[in-house]
């Protein structure tokens, strides 16, 4: 099968309705071609992986050209799609919980005004985030890069008439440009990177870097670092990490299907994907590995604290997605690349279902997100409820349930990989990740009924929101099963199947990197157990505080209000950001080289009094006093500097 | 010191001075008429360079035509005495302006001054150069196509003046 | 002498139409019949551009060695023709309804053309430099065609004394490398240049910079830009959609066959470097003053016109490398910039009034209500001039980045990769309020008419060209 038709159907389905929306009319029929093209891609993404499944391991990797985009003398770029353990898997989470996310939509959106417009962008940013992980060189790959940023940016701004409250930020469509900003300051080090490859290896197809990487770079050489490093600048934007994490949590302004679709299960994860991708050369930069878990760690830890104390059910999600982003990028970082992806599938499974059940009570209350204005929600949405308490068990790390696994998996090879301390910082972030999460649900579902009765009537949202919600919390309760560690496999003779998928992938990175060698089974049992405590305990212990609503809490902030006031202004970043980057590039513009240069100095130093003459002079009375002038002696002046610098050979 | 030195000294002085009067008279008949006597000087300094056809023609041509029209429309505008150009620029503009304009001038000088063969010969077939016969020659034969190219140019100015000079847009359309 | 008639007949075409037919057409017919004229230069442009499009390959020389035929001058009289008539199309009801529809209009219009076209085909300076005057000529008239507008005099006078300062400097340089290397041929000079047998390789060298700058001032790079956002604020909406466009890429078109020859001064004191160095500060400080100044900007086409200086920045970034790779890149983005730049005046003339209003940023909020379609062409627009893939405006970037490193420029690029991102502030700003807010309640009544073509061939040639680059890197390669 063409690897062309898994996003030929996308596109279809953007073009039908992006043109004819409009005459479309029924909702009915928008939502089932949008949903539907979703479909139809997901089942080319099924017949794709079980064509690889016949295939012999090894040759479970092949590039199909859909044309040639570019040719110029060295400088040629094929439309060309990399079919391969890794882009499958993507290309099968992607489709598979985005068309799940669409049937959801049809109910979440139903009534909308913009109705057709947003299946029109949800399809676009599918087309694009396959491009994205199909991409069979760096090109198409920032291609699909910037279209979900894109579509991240129409979609946060999708309510462009409701207010949003966020850091410097009063309604949704400075959300959405804030998000598109800081992401672009990320594409910058992947632009940088692309060019520095393109120059080394006159080629940008993943194949050909990989396989040349280890003949070109030795092991930790200062270019490969750069490149790392600079592809990491941009995963960390993408990727919502420190130190470009402030844009996720606004991004939460976009109608809850957007936030589960690209905020929580798949955009997100993109920076994941491009280093799974170019796992060669990360390997080859241990420096820019250990960056890379440092930097994970950090969010997962610091995300954590900021998502103990916010109110906004969406802001909590969001800062719980940034924070178990960070833990995939310990894995990475670790070298654990299986491991990292593991937790990108079952994160998927786990956080599209809690966003869509939160997405459900948001909806059943009214477009109320405060959780302090909720509980007791159990009784009036029982699918709703009990699928969320599966999304809950499976991110807290409940064992069975899918995100055990995945998060286990990580925490262990972080222990071998980056040593006992890594290992504990992720322990306590695991800590406050079942903490916030349970203290989320005794706010919402548990305890007194703190919503006004007479102006809100909960109520269980329709089937085609519920459906998509319970298929989810299957696949999130079981999802796990496909990465039983071996410790457990031995015992119930089940193989790791994930790790075994995805082993060519990165083995010749494993190849490079140190191998952990020796019989650890008693070390990983042990570790095993601490995080289930650990899961189990954050659990128990949100539940005494929460039990009885928020009361108890406010009293805690009272006695820790510094800390408080930290954690609830998300550490201040944002404002750092405002006074080192926003601010002085503002300023130099308004305030220095339009105002200042432009007007002051050219218009007023130099001419005295230019305006007032001119605003009450004749035409050529205002030429001949204005300030045609000060232009020339500028360009004079710019004339003198060009000559002497050029002929200054010559003097000397 | 020869008589060729003394002229082009003669001249390029005066082409400097009437340059500068023509700037800084207040009085625009005087300005135009320093205008003149600059395209008189340099005519001169073509002369001085063998080149008597374009002498000729500056002299022709600008000294005479188009003066002449700038002196109409300075007669029929009527800026008399009364009426004079600009007011004078801010201090500091005319001492940035002539502070960047020397500069200039003593970098191009400093240029031609490194020059390691100078600047003191003509090339050899100058004299052939400057007749209107091998002027009339390279225009109709090597240069014809820009020659007849800078037709477009005069024909593009024309009708721009045309344009700005139409009283109403109205009567056109 | 051989001559090639079938390469010439583009240059010959539009001469003839302009010089003989043209003025023959409107002195004789009724005063009246602007519909004929405008008609007739429509028909010139399309005739001529066809012919360069079919005379691409055939490449030569022509006018005792005057002017080069076919290859990029072709490709560019493709760009200038086509530019040309979208302009057109567009300016008919644009000066309708400012009441200044005069047929002298699209006489100047393609006179510039005609003088484009003799820049793009230049192989000797003084062809160049009648092709510059041509189009200068004609654009100071036509930024001063509404003579009611005192922002429009204002604008055309300024342009044309600061353009008339600029053009000194020019010639002078002209005239010293014309006494440096005895020629002012192309060819010729190339080879006394490469040889190292200049007579005065300082006047060399000066000639060179005093060329370099009067083109700079075309192109509007710092510091000879400060005309530009007045001059195009302050002209007609459909003529700065045309100026800036194809005037630039003009420009560039005669930047890069003058570089070809005056750029490989290696025997002259190493000059090669300096040269470069000397672009490549120019080209960064353009995009970055550029980018910052329309950052602050509250009128459309102030902004818009700082992004076009922003962009002649980029484009020099191809100079710079001075690499074969590095001159597509900039013919690549010429054709890109003209089509997203000429479709964003185009809609801001579009939905400007009569009394000069409708041109503030906050005019446009919520357009994307009142007219979707202007609004999403608009987007696309400020996407592709941002850089965004997979419009043109990406590719072209991409392109001119990668010349700019592969010539040993990292700098640069970082710089210009920096300045990019800076730029997406100002063009999302536009989408946002676009996009994102309330409508005004004051209404826009606008309606496309023949503009519409123009605003569609944009479009699609701004999602074309990024999906598909090699519509005109294949013309270059053959």
């Amino acid at each position: 099968m063409n690897p062309a038709l898994l996003t030929l159907f996308p596109l279809l389905g953007f073009v039908v309705i992006g043109l004819f929306g409009k005459w479309l009319k029924h909702e009915k029929v928008i939502g089932v071609v949008g949903s539907g093209a979703i479909f139809l891609s997901f089942l080319v993404a099924v017949v794709l992986f079980c064509d690889l499944l016949q295939m012999p391991e090894e040759s479970r990797s092949y590039v199909s050209t859909v044309y040639t985009w570019i040719a110029t003398g060295s400088f040629s770029v094929n439309v060309a799609y990399r079919v391969d353990q890794l882009s499958v898997l993507f290309a099968l989470i992607i489709t598979g919980v985005g068309f799940l996310i669409h049937v959801y939509s049809i109910g979440y959106m139903h009534g909308d005004k913009g109705f057709a417009r947003f299946f029109a962008y949800l399809n676009l940013f599918v087309f694009m985030m396959l491009n994205l992980v199909m991409a069979s060189n760096f090109l198409l790959t920032f291609l699909g890069w910037e279209g979900v940023g894109l579509c991240s940016y129409l979609l946060i701004g999708f309510w462009y008439d409701r207010k949003f409250e966020g850091s410097f930020i009063t309604w949704t469509g400075d959300a959405a440009k804030k998000a598109f900003i800081v992401n672009r300051i990320g594409d910058f080090g992947v632009l940088i990177a692309m060019f520095m490859l393109f120059n080394i290896f006159g080629t940008l197809d993943y194949g050909e870097i990989s396989q040349h990487a280890q003949g070109v770079f030795s092991m930790g050489d200062t270019a490969v670092t750069i490149i790392t490093l600079a592809l990491f600048l941009g995963c960390t934007g993408k990727s919502a990490q420190i130190p470009l994490a402030v844009w996720l949590p606004d991004a939460m302004a976009g109608p809850t299907p957007v936030s589960a679709l690209i905020h929580a299960a798949t955009m997100v994860t993109s920076g994941i994907f491009l280093i799974a991708r170019t796992n060669v050369l990360f390997a080859l930069a241990p420096a820019t590995m250990a960056i890379v878990a440092g930097v994970g760690i950090a969010t997962a830890l610091i995300a954590g604290t900021i998502g103990l104390v916010q109110n906004d059910i969406k802001k909590v999600l969001a800062y719980s997605t940034v924070s178990q982003l960070g833990f995939m990028f310990t894995a990475l970082g670790v070298g654990a690349f299986t491991a990292g992806v593991f937790h990108v599938m079952t994160h998927a499974f786990f956080k599209a279902l809690l966003f869509l059940a939160s997405g459900s009570v948001i909806h059943g209350m009214h477009e109320e997100q405060d959780v302090q204005k909720m509980g007791g929600l159990k009784k009036y949405m029982p699918v709703t409820f009990a699928t969320w308490i599966i999304g809950t068990f499976a991110i807290a790390g409940i064992p069975v349930f899918s995100g055990f696994f995945s998060k286990d998996e990580i925490l262990w090879n972080a222990y071998i990989g980056g040593g006992p301390i890594l290992w504990g910082i992720g322990a306590i972030a695991a800590f406050f990740t079942a903490f916030y999460m349970w203290r989320l649900t005794s706010l919402t579902f548990f305890g007194k009924e703190r919503f006004d009765h007479h102006s809100v009537h909960p109520h269980e949202s329709p089937v085609t929101m519920t459906a998509p919600l319970v298929i989810l919390a299957v696949l999130s309760a079981i999802g796990g099963f496909v990465g039983i560690p071996h410790v457990i496999g031995h015992l119930i003779n089940v193989p790791n199947y994930i790790e075994h998928w995805l082993e060519p992938v990165f083995s010749s990175a494993q190849a490079i990197l140190p191998a952990h060698v020796g019989e650890y089974s008693a070390l990983e049992w042990t570790l095993m157990g601490i995080s289930t405590v650990v899961a189990v305990s954050g659990i128990l212990l949100a539940r005494t505080f929460y039990a009885a609503g928020p009361e108890r809490a406010h009293q805690l902030a009272a006695r820790f209000s510094l800390l408080y006031k930290i954690l609830w202004n998300k550490w201040y970043l944002d404002e750092l950001y405002q006074m080192l980057l926003v601010n002085p590039i503002y300023i130099a513009s308004r305030d220095f080289l339009w105002k200042v240069v432009d007007v002051v100095v050219i218009d007023g130093i130099v001419n005295g009094s230019a305006r007032t003459i001119a605003a009450s002079a004749s035409i050529l009375r205002r030429l001949q006093t204005g300030i045609a002038q000060n232009y020339a002696l500028l360009m004079m002046a710019g004339i003198v500097v060009l000559i002497v610098i050029v002929l200054y050979p010559f003097f000397s | 010191m020869n008589i060729q030195v003394i002229l082009f000294s003669v001249f390029a002085i005066g082409a400097v001075a009437s340059a500068i009067a023509t700037i800084s008279s207040r009085n625009p008949v005087a300005s135009a008429m320093s205008l003149v006597a600059h395209f008189f000087m340099l005519a001169g300094l073509y002369l001085t360079l063998e080149a008597q056809f374009v002498a000729a023609v500056q002299v022709l041509v600008y000294a005479g035509a188009i003066m002449v029209l700038v002196v109409f429309v300075i007669l029929l505008l009527n800026l008399g005495k009364e009426q004079q150009l600009a007011e004078r620029g801010s201090v500091i503009r005319l001492t940035l302006g002539s502070f960047t304009a020397g500069l200039f001038a003593l970098v191009i000088i400093l240029a031609l001054v490194a020059s390691p063969t100078g600047l003191n010969h003509l090339a050899m077939n100058a004299v052939d150069i400057g007749t209107t016969e091998a002027i009339g020659q390279s225009l109709f034969t090597q240069y014809l196509f820009p020659f007849e190219s800078v037709s477009l140019l005069l024909l593009a100015a024309l009708i721009g003046a045309v344009i700005l000079a139409k009283r109403s847009m109205k009567e056109g359309a | 002498m051989n001559f090639d008639i079938l390469g010439s007949l583009p240059l010959i075409v539009i001469w003839l139409a302009l010089g003989v037919v043209g003025i023959i057409i409107q002195a004789f017919v009724r005063s009246d019949s602007t519909r004929l004229v405008y008609g007739y230069y429509i028909g010139t442009l399309v005739t001529t551009g066809l012919l360069a499009a079919a005379t691409i390959s055939n490449q030569g020389t022509a006018f005792g060695g005057m002017v080069t035929l076919g290859g990029w001058a072709a490709v560019f009289d493709l760009l200038f023709c086509g530019a040309g008539v979208m302009a057109m199309l567009a300016a008919q009801a644009y000066l309708g309804r400012f009441n200044s529809e005069l047929d002298e209009f699209y006489t100047m219009l393609v006179s510039s053309v005609a003088g484009m076209m003799l820049m793009a085909h230049a192989r000797n300076l003084v062809v160049l430099f009648v092709g510059i005057e041509l189009m200068s000529i004609s654009f100071y008239i036509m930024a001063g065609f509404f003579r009611s507008r005192d922002k429009s005099l204002e604008s055309a006078m300024k342009y044309f004394l600061l353009g008339a300062f600029a053009t000194g400097f020019l010639v002078y340089g002209m005239a010293l490398l014309y006494g440096a290397t005895g020629t002012l041929d192309y060819s010729v000079m190339l080879k006394v240049i490469a040889a190292g047998t200049a007579r005065f390789p300082v006047l060399l060298a000066l000639g060179a910079v005093l060329l370099t700058i009067g083109l700079s001032f075309k192109i509007a790079a710092f510091p000879f830009h400060q005309w530009a956002p007045d001059v195009y604020e302050g002209a007609p909406t459909v003529v700065t959609a045309f100026m800036s466009t194809a005037g630039k890429a003009a420009a560039f078109s005669a930047f890069l066959a003058v570089f070809g020859v005056i750029m490989p001064m290696v025997k002259v004191a190493s000059m090669t470097p300096t040269l470069q160095l000397v672009l490549a500060v120019i080209s960064a400080a353009t995009m970055l003053i550029g980018n910052i100044t329309a950052v602050a900007q509250t009128n459309v086409k102030r902004m818009l016109a700082y992004s076009s200086v922003a962009h002649a920045g980029y484009m020099l970034m191809g100079i710079v490398a001075g690499t074969t790779f590095g001159q597509s890149a900039v013919v690549y983005y010429a054709f890109a910039y003209t089509f997203m730049q000429l479709g964003a005046f185009i809609i801001v003339g579009l939905l400007e009034r009569e009394d000069e209003t409708s041109l503030m940023i906050s005019d446009y909020s919520g357009l994307y209500r009142k007219h979707g379609v202007f609004a999403a062409m608009m987007a696309v627009f400020m996407f592709s001039l941002a850089g965004i893939p997979p419009f043109a405006g990406f590719f072209g970037k991409y392109m001119l980045f990668y010349a700019a490193i592969e010539s040993g420029f990292t700098w640069l690029t970082i710089v210009a990769v920096a300045s990019s991102v800076i730029s997406v502030w100002f063009y999302l700003g536009l989408i946002v309020k676009m996009y994102f807010s309330e409508p005004n309640p004051e209404t826009h009544e606008a309606n496309a008419g023949l503009a519409g073509i123009s605003l569609a061939v944009c479009t699609v040639a701004v999602i074309l060209l990024g999906i598909m680059p090699r519509i005109i890197t294949g013309m270059l390669g053959n």
